[in-house]
């Protein structure tokens, strides 16, 4: 069997992760970084893209709203290209207690969010979809953050400073050496190979998932409580500004312009199992009831798609298994040695997106002081691949590239402006048989036809970039469908409906991929 | 100020089925307008009359097939037709477009055989009445093929479709032609422009051919050319000297613009009128009849009024049929009531792509004559009748050629019986 060796293995690919790995790499240690399938095909590829402004947790939970606007300055700083700064609207809709209000402005004082109350006219000249009755509006530095987009530069800033990335590579042991962890063996999910990693320390990074892994490496009581969430996203900008409901967290509270689409966020259901990706009818249909609050006309909008994200809530004495929202947003550090009497192995979960960051910071010192080596932290000032101008993301930017090759470049995806040359660099690079990897990288298919008409173009490209049989050609082209239909099926109607039936006709009518040969 | 004209019939809809009623009306001595918001299902649609592909087994023998299928599905399209309707429907169609503005260019086919044709990725698709041009690609025989792709055309990939063809056992490979267009995204239509002119197929031609091996036929994308394709087509095998057919792309499909362009022409011989971009806003009903739709075009609104009126809107794709946020489907041309909605709170669509959707079948409620219930001067037709699935079984356009022809007929006979009266 194959083996290799390193400083750190960090178990798991979202944000928490590669921000462990290029953390440890930029302190000038050896890195691998192991994933079960792509980097954010998790937690962090499945959220609502809030960059949080600490907001939301001013009044329930004030620790984590003094880590978000801290972590908020950090980020937009060295991950600028990754944030688009819409700002934030938090306000009073009909429904909502007026009296929160002055407890939230009174939670922001007290926490340092920036937070400046605003004329609603003002708002609604702004925002002019926004409820008109709204009675009171605050202005937070909410923002979006695109998550594949900042994964993606942590890893290769990690792997330009030596770090290996092994996606797709599941763990399948813990190796223990009486009280230490000495590594973990991975399988190849393609190849089917294994592989033994023997690492000076072993970060469990893998959130939801951490108590499967802590159970590997035959530690007990790691508890990460799976809370459910569902996001929709609408078609088009319907605000420009980030809107959150001025009331205690709750469901449908939030609508986050992100890229061409809004997403209403969200709903807490505790799940036993982190791959749980139930979508409820009742769930959709609160959710479009709630958007209409915020944005009344909202119902009438195109409903794009439909997705699930298991938030990694770390249980403590307090928590109640029906409602995960009480748990806290703050993130925790296991040092297993202090715990458990484990030594070289090192668990962190809970947390949210925006405080990635500062996860990873903890966790590297953790891991330094494992190592008993001392070694400073700079990723609280060092941009991310990509970032180094420290302008942010403008909407308008991929119609200016698109502007430049106009003439000689066809697009493959229209809804997300794909490039053929991008998608085919993008392919000989991943190398993969996969369209899916290829969308969370490029956006592939995420626009209004969900893929209507770039899924069989992909795939002729992919299956001449790549040399595929037509077997792998048809996989990734089924595989990309079903995919797709995925997060379709549940919340289709009025203009989505009509969209998915002229997919019909291309996919089913005129290529007939149904009866491909098997 | 609103005008009104009055017609023997109105046809609401472009699609096949609309043109083909409404054509049929014209010869028959009816005064007909079609009224359309924009082209219908001819401009997506491969261009091939598909009857029935997939019953759900492969389909070979599409006459008999369609009776099994009445047999076993008394609520679908077909079992109102009668398999009889469609054989004549389909004849009639075919003299059309042979005698249509396109010079040599015909359908081949009948309910005996189904073709067996490659599409873009090449899965293997049968299909009853199939244009010319196509048909050499029939995969009932067993010569080679191959296939020609190139790189401007991003909706048609010719190495993936011969790999899934030699997958599939057929003696199949591909090459590619390098074609200098002004713009890198060319579409079926512009190649298809291209291919109207003489010396551009020469040179295409000249390049093709010592590319190719063997008595192969050559597949090309279905651009062989929009005003004379008969022409392009037969120069092109003659140049090469072998069989060549065309393979649909994705839309829109040139194929698909040549039998619109059939059909709008017959339409226009015979009398009838066209209006595209008139939307059907609202429509006059009192007495279980519609007395007439008011449309805005060209600047006014207009009503139409007529004792007959063809529906043939379509269904979800076109948006006539629309399921609204409180999961209620709707006809929104006319408010008609539908049939084959699964219940709000009903599973709407399952959570596998090609398992057949619990809302597919849906369609405007009709009864055994395609009389619209609760409107008894509509006459339904195409994809706006319930109890079809048309992408999966391929029976689209069969349906949409049979319903037309037939809601005409049924026109022209109450015309008759009343002027006998």
């Amino acid at each position: 069997m194959a083996s290799l060796s390193t400083d750190v293995l960090v178990i798991g690919g979202g944000a928490t992760g590669t921000g462990v790995a290029w953390d440890a790499a930029l302190r000038g240690l050896e890195v691998v970084l192991v994933d079960r399938a792509d980097l954010a095909e998790g937690t962090s590829g499945r959220f609502h893209g809030l960059l949080h402004s600490g907001g939301r947790y001013v009044v329930k939970d004030p620790r984590a709203a003094e880590e978000c606007i801290a972590e908020n300055r950090v980020l937009r700083a060295i991950a600028a290209d990754c944030i688009e700064d819409t700002g934030g609207f938090f306000v009073s809709t009909p429904w909502d207690d007026p009296d929160f209000a002055d407890r939230f402005a009174e939670g922001c004082r007290a926490t340092g969010v920036d937070c400046e109350e605003v004329d609603p006219a003002q708002a609604l000249r702004e925002e002019p979809r926004l409820n008109p009755d709204v009675s009171r509006v605050f202005r937070v530095p909410d923002g979006n953050i695109e998550v594949w987009k900042t994964v993606w530069a942590l890893a290769r800033g990690a792997q330009a400073r030596g770090a290996r990335v092994l996606t797709y590579h599941a763990v399948i042991a813990i190796h223990r050496d009486g009280d230490e962890v000495t590594g973990a063996r991975v399988r190849d999910a393609h190849s089917g190979e294994e592989l033994d990693i023997e690492a000076r320390v072993t970060v469990n990074a893998s959130g939801a998932w951490a108590g499967q892994i802590a159970d590997l490496a035959g530690i007990e009581g790691v508890r990460v409580l799976p809370g459910r969430g569902i996001m929709i996203a609408m078609n088009h900008r319907l605000v420009n500004t980030v809107v959150n409901r001025c009331t205690m967290p709750s469901d449908g509270d939030i609508i986050v312009p992100i890229r061409t689409v809004s997403v209403i966020g969200t709903t807490d259901e505790h799940t036993d199992d982190p791959d749980d990706h139930t979508v409820l009818q009742s769930e959709v249909d609160a959710m479009l009831d709630d958007g209409e609050k915020l944005v009344p006309g909202f119902r009438r909008a195109r409903a794009l798609r439909v997705w699930t994200g298991v938030r990694p809530l770390f249980e403590d004495a307090k928590a109640v298994d029906t409602d995960t929202r009480d748990v806290t947003r703050a993130h925790a550090l296991l040092d297993h040695r202090e715990r458990d009497g484990v030594g070289r192995f090192v668990t962190i979960t809970g947390g949210k997106l925006t405080t990635f960051r500062l996860m990873a910071e903890e966790t590297v010192d953790a891991v330094c002081r494992q190592l008993g080596e001392d070694r400073p932290c700079t990723t609280r000032t060092t941009p991310l691949v990509g970032s180094e101008s420290g302008e942010h993301y403008r909407l308008s930017e991929r119609l200016e590239r698109k502007e430049e090759h106009l003439r000689d470049d066809q697009l493959i995806c229209e809804c997300e402006m794909i490039p053929r040359r991008t998608l085919e660099e993008t392919m000989r690079r991943k190398a993969t048989m996969n369209l899916d990897d290829i969308r969370r990288e490029l956006r592939l298919g995420m626009g209004p036809c969900q893929g209507g008409f770039c899924i069989y173009r992909a795939t002729g490209v992919l299956h001449g970039v790549d040399g595929l049989t037509a077997e792998e050609a048809n996989g990734a082209l089924l595989g990309f469908l079903q995919e797709r239909w995925k997060g379709v099926w549940p919340i289709l109607y009025g203009d989505q409906l009509r969209q998915a039936r002229l997919d019909d006709w291309i996919f089913q009518g005129v290529l007939d991929v149904e009866h491909l040969p098997s | 100020v609103r005008s009104e004209l009055h017609f023997d019939a109105v046809v609401i809809g472009a699609g096949t089925a609309g043109l083909v009623a409404a054509t049929r009306l014209a010869e028959g001595g009816a005064r007909v307008c079609v009224l359309a918001k924009g082209v219908g299902s001819t401009h997506l649609a491969p261009g091939t009359i598909d009857v029935l592909g997939h019953a759900p087994a492969r389909v070979d023998e599409p006459g008999r097939a369609v009776g099994e299928l009445v047999a076993a599905h008394p609520d679908h399209p077909y079992a109102l037709l009668g398999v009889d309707a469609v054989g004549e429907a389909l004849a009639w169609l075919a003299e059309r477009i042979a005698a249509g503005p396109l010079p040599g260019y015909r359908y081949v086919g009948s309910l005996e055989r189904n073709h067996l044709l490659p599409t873009a990725v090449g899965a293997v698709r049968p299909s009853a009445l199939v244009p010319e041009t196509m048909a050499g690609g029939d995969l009932r025989s067993d010569d080679p093929v191959c296939i020609v792709g190139t790189r401007v055309l991003r909706d048609f990939h010719g190495a993936l479709c011969a790999a899934n063809l030699a997958k599939a056992g057929i003696a199949a490979r591909s090459v590619e032609v390098a074609i200098e267009v002004d713009r890198a995204d060319a579409n079926a239509v512009g190649l298809a422009r291209r291919f109207d002119d003489p010396a551009w197929r020469a040179s295409f031609a000249a390049q093709l051919a010592p590319l190719l091996q063997g008595d192969e036929r050559v597949g090309l994308p279905a651009t062989l050319g929009s005003k004379d394709p008969h022409g392009a087509w037969a120069d092109l095998e003659q140049r090469l000297g072998r069989r060549v057919f065309e393979i649909p792309t994705l839309p829109p499909s040139v194929p698909g613009m040549r039998l619109f362009e059939v059909l709008r022409s017959s339409l226009r011989g015979a009398g009838g009128r066209l209006i595209l971009g008139a939307a059907v806003a609202s429509a006059d009903r009192a007495d279980g009849r519609v007395a007439a739709v008011n449309a805005h075009a060209a600047g006014r609104d207009v009503r139409y009024v007529a004792p007959s009126f063809v529906l043939a809107t379509g269904g979800f794709a076109s948006g006539a049929i629309e399921l609204g946020s409180d999961w209620i489907a709707r006809d929104t041309v006319l408010g008609l009531p539908l049939r084959g909605a699964p219940a709000p709170g009903e599973q709407r669509f399952v959570r596998e792509y090609l398992a057949e959707q619990p809302m597919a079948r849906v369609g405007v409620a009709v009864d055994a004559q395609l009389r619209a219930e609760g409107a008894e001067n509509v006459l339904v037709a195409g994809a706006a009748l319930p109890g079809a699935v048309p992408w999966r079984e391929l029976s689209g356009e069969g349906i949409a050629v049979a319903s037309g022809f037939r809601a005409a007929s049924t026109i022209l006979s109450q015309a008759t019986a009343g002027a006998t009266a």
